[in-house]
């Protein structure tokens, strides 16, 4: 009689954990132009990763961010906007699912839509669109999902929950066993 | 020495021979009379024989009796079927049973990812469109980056290009 309070309490706390952690995400969208120059200006932390795939795929040597948006989903359900002088670029999110949150990504030039498109944004993978040429240079939109800074160093401080480290475990093992 | 009721018992049984028949039968006052309820004895004794000599049991016989049937009981209880629902015809077609969906499911499963279809780690782009009175000639592909960072990358081509100033903050 005693165990199935307990039981309760375990799957009450998995659940917390679970969604805790899923809710602890932020899409970074950023509109970069990229462009080749003598001395180019050190590329934005956010980009620090995707640099080498960037300049392998473009061939440029600088990226710079003319406009961002850094926004922490809690329902999946959130719109946002990020905007430079004359683009825009507005994200829709549609919910979450196992592969990642459904987008609808408009990109405005003051107030023409010049590209639309659907698409489902995975943690694991950035989203990368080839914009205009714009003069010399190459309008770029990135879409990136990242940890939340405020819950990445929380993780960080606080020691690690055993329950929980234990099912994010065998969600990687489920995951590896059926991809 | 025997009394006369011993020796009426044995004469009437037909146990006296020789000379003590002939002593007992002239010491009785009527032969004849005697002789019929001899007969008469005889006949009630063997009658009594008939009707009561099969149904009479020695101990030892009842309970043999008694034990025989007692094993015939206990056999025919061992042998009767037992209540539960986990008979072995259905506990085999249960395991068949289980059996046969664990590997549907697992096709199912399997067959979800074909080969050549997007892997769920990777961002998926479902549609995409651009305006077709500003950019007649636009086209677009989607691909994966070939490295380790797993970027999806949707390439335009023939957008129109835009002045430079576009590129301000």
């Amino acid at each position: 009689m005693q165990l199935r309070p307990l039981l309760l309490a375990v799957f009450f706390a998995l659940a917390v954990s679970a969604v805790s952690a899923d809710a602890a995400q932020a899409v970074w969208s950023g509109l970069v132009i990229a462009e080749n120059v003598p001395q180019p200006t050190p590329i934005p932390p956010e980009l620090t990763k995707l640099e080498p795939t960037l300049k392998e795929l473009f061939g440029y040597n600088q990226f710079e961010v003319i406009g961002q948006s850094n926004k922490t989903l809690k329902t999946g359900q959130e719109d946002w906007l990020a905007n430079s002088k004359y683009f825009g670029l507005h994200v829709d999110a549609r919910g979450e699912n196992d592969s990642g949150y459904a987008l609808n990504l408009k990109l405005y030039k003051e107030n023409d839509v010049l590209l639309e498109t659907d698409a489902t944004l995975s943690k694991s993978s950035p989203l990368v669109i080839k914009g205009p040429q714009v003069g010399s240079g190459q309008l770029l939109l990135v879409l990136v999902v990242k940890d939340d800074e405020q819950a990445h160093r929380r993780r960080h401080a606080e020691p690690a929950n055993p329950i929980t480290a234990g099912w994010h475990r065998l969600r990687r093992i489920i995951h590896n066993v059926i991809p | 020495m025997k009394t006369f009721e011993e020796k009426w018992t044995a004469w009437l049984d037909g146990q006296l021979s020789g000379k003590e028949l002939i002593e007992f039968e002239a010491t009785l006052p009527d032969l004849a009379v005697a002789e019929a309820e001899k007969r008469d004895a005889q006949k009630l004794g063997s009658f009594l024989k008939q009707q009561l000599g099969a149904q009479i049991l020695s101990n030892a016989e009842f309970f043999s009796h008694q034990l025989h049937e007692r094993i015939a009981r206990d056999t025919q209880d061992r042998h009767r079927p037992t209540s539960t629902w986990w008979t072995i015809p259905r506990l085999v077609w249960s395991g068949a049973t289980a059996l046969a969906l664990f590997v549907i499911t697992t096709v199912v499963l399997m067959n979800q990812h074909q080969p050549g279809e997007q892997s769920e780690y990777l961002t998926q782009i479902l549609n995409s469109r651009v305006d077709p009175a500003a950019n007649p000639n636009a086209t677009i592909y989607i691909f994966e980056s070939k490295n380790d960072n797993k970027v999806t990358v949707l390439w335009t081509e023939g957008l129109q290009t835009l002045p430079a100033d576009y590129a301000a903050k």
